[in-house]
């Protein structure tokens, strides 16, 4: 079975959520969605209390991700958001998130871009300290050489009605200002030059991660309409964005 | 083996009948392979849960699943300390750690005992 691969462009926030989550919970072949914001936004973790977003600045939109996590502030950035019965990934959550990095940074390596993932280990907190999600590296994230994270992924797993993850990614191509300490590609390389290359590259590490032929494909009228609906319906609604 | 006087479900959940409630937690199997929890979401007391559907939802290592209540009733009661000291899940997930109490309506028809649950958690982690 193929991983089909969906290059959505830049899409408004509440969209781009809402396709997401249309993929996770409609039965179908394991879908990779590479998209960017347009206009740019800050995502809050699923759990996240969402007052620290009002100190950012630029025009953006606030959402809050299905995804677990800190806080994004999705400005100039590739996201990734695959969808996959769980039958078909690793099981464990800490071992997509290495085998999914891996992958990423195989990608970063072909557009020049050095990053290394963070090991995993024993937590030495209860919780991170951090609101921003990019603001401090931890387990199984990629950072570059500095140690700047430039890399980061959350998941939302559900077992009914099927046994689904949705696990979402950020490669950072230009620090944003609401981390401004995170890692970012084009501290290393010309944007104008490695961000076609890693377009394809991102789906073609993953896909090779996975064992599974990537398909370029888009997505069904079913799921762009059910996508829009839940846009509407919840990640445009501050009862679901604001309720923390 | 886990405990023998309550039912299991295949998303590894448990839950414990006496007089018309039942007591519902999460399995030692789901804590281990959600490691780290940091976030945890119970229903309010007075809102019914439905067997089959979640009840609450729960994140570890950044990532969220839901939780699925093996029975349908009215939450009389939930663990309110256990979302601030998680901990408890990794140390006592089959008593000090339950999750909500629940007058009981309806229960699902895929309870697990203790033996078949066993079999299950084996073929997961094959």
């Amino acid at each position: 079975m193929p991983l089909r691969v969906v290059r959505s462009g830049a899409l408004p926030p509440a969209l781009n959520m809402g396709l997401d989550e249309a993929l996770l919970v409609t039965p179908g072949p394991s879908t990779l969605r590479l998209y960017s914001w347009d206009p740019p936004g800050v995502s809050l973790g699923y759990f996240q209390a969402s007052g620290p977003a009002a100190a950012v600045t630029e025009r953006h939109d606030l959402v809050r991700r299905l995804t677990g996590g800190g806080a994004i502030h999705h400005d100039r950035e590739i996201t990734f958001a695959l969808t996959a019965d769980l039958d078909l990934v690793p099981h464990g959550v800490e071992d997509l998130y290495v085998l999914i990095h891996d992958a990423v940074a195989s990608a970063l390596r072909r557009c020049g871009v050095a990053a290394r993932r963070v090991p995993g280990g024993p937590p030495t907190k209860p919780r991170p300290d951090e609101w921003w999600c990019f603001a401090q590296a931890g387990a199984f994230d990629l950072v570059t050489p500095e140690g700047r994270k430039i890399v980061g992924s959350a998941q939302r797993r559900t077992r009914r009605p099927h046994r689904r993850v949705l696990h979402h990614g950020s490669v950072v191509l230009s620090v944003p200002s609401g981390t401004p300490g995170c890692g970012a590609v084009d501290q290393q390389a010309d944007l104008a030059q490695v961000t076609p290359t890693l377009w394809r590259a991102l789906p073609d590490e993953i896909a090779n991660a996975l064992g599974l032929p990537g398909v370029t494909a888009t997505l069904t009228q079913t799921e762009t309409a059910l996508g829009e609906e839940l846009a509407r319906t919840r990640y445009d609604d501050d009862a679901f964005t604001l309720r923390r | 083996m886990r405990p023998e006087d309550r039912h299991y479900l295949k998303s590894h959940e448990w839950c414990k009948i006496a007089d018309g409630v039942a007591t519902l937690g999460i399995t030692d199997f789901a804590v281990s392979h959600l490691s780290d929890l940091v976030f945890l979401d119970l229903p309010a007391v007075g809102s019914t849960v439905t067997h089959g559907e979640p009840f609450g939802e729960i994140e570890s290592v950044k990532a969220v699943s839901d939780l699925y209540s093996a029975v349908s009733g009215e939450v009389l009661e939930a663990n309110d300390g256990l979302p601030e000291n998680l901990e408890l899940l990794n140390t006592d997930p089959f008593e000090a750690a339950w999750m909500i109490k629940v007058k009981l309506t309806d229960q699902s028809s895929d309870l697990l005992d203790a033996a078949a649950y066993e079999e299950h958690c084996k073929s997961e982690d094959q």
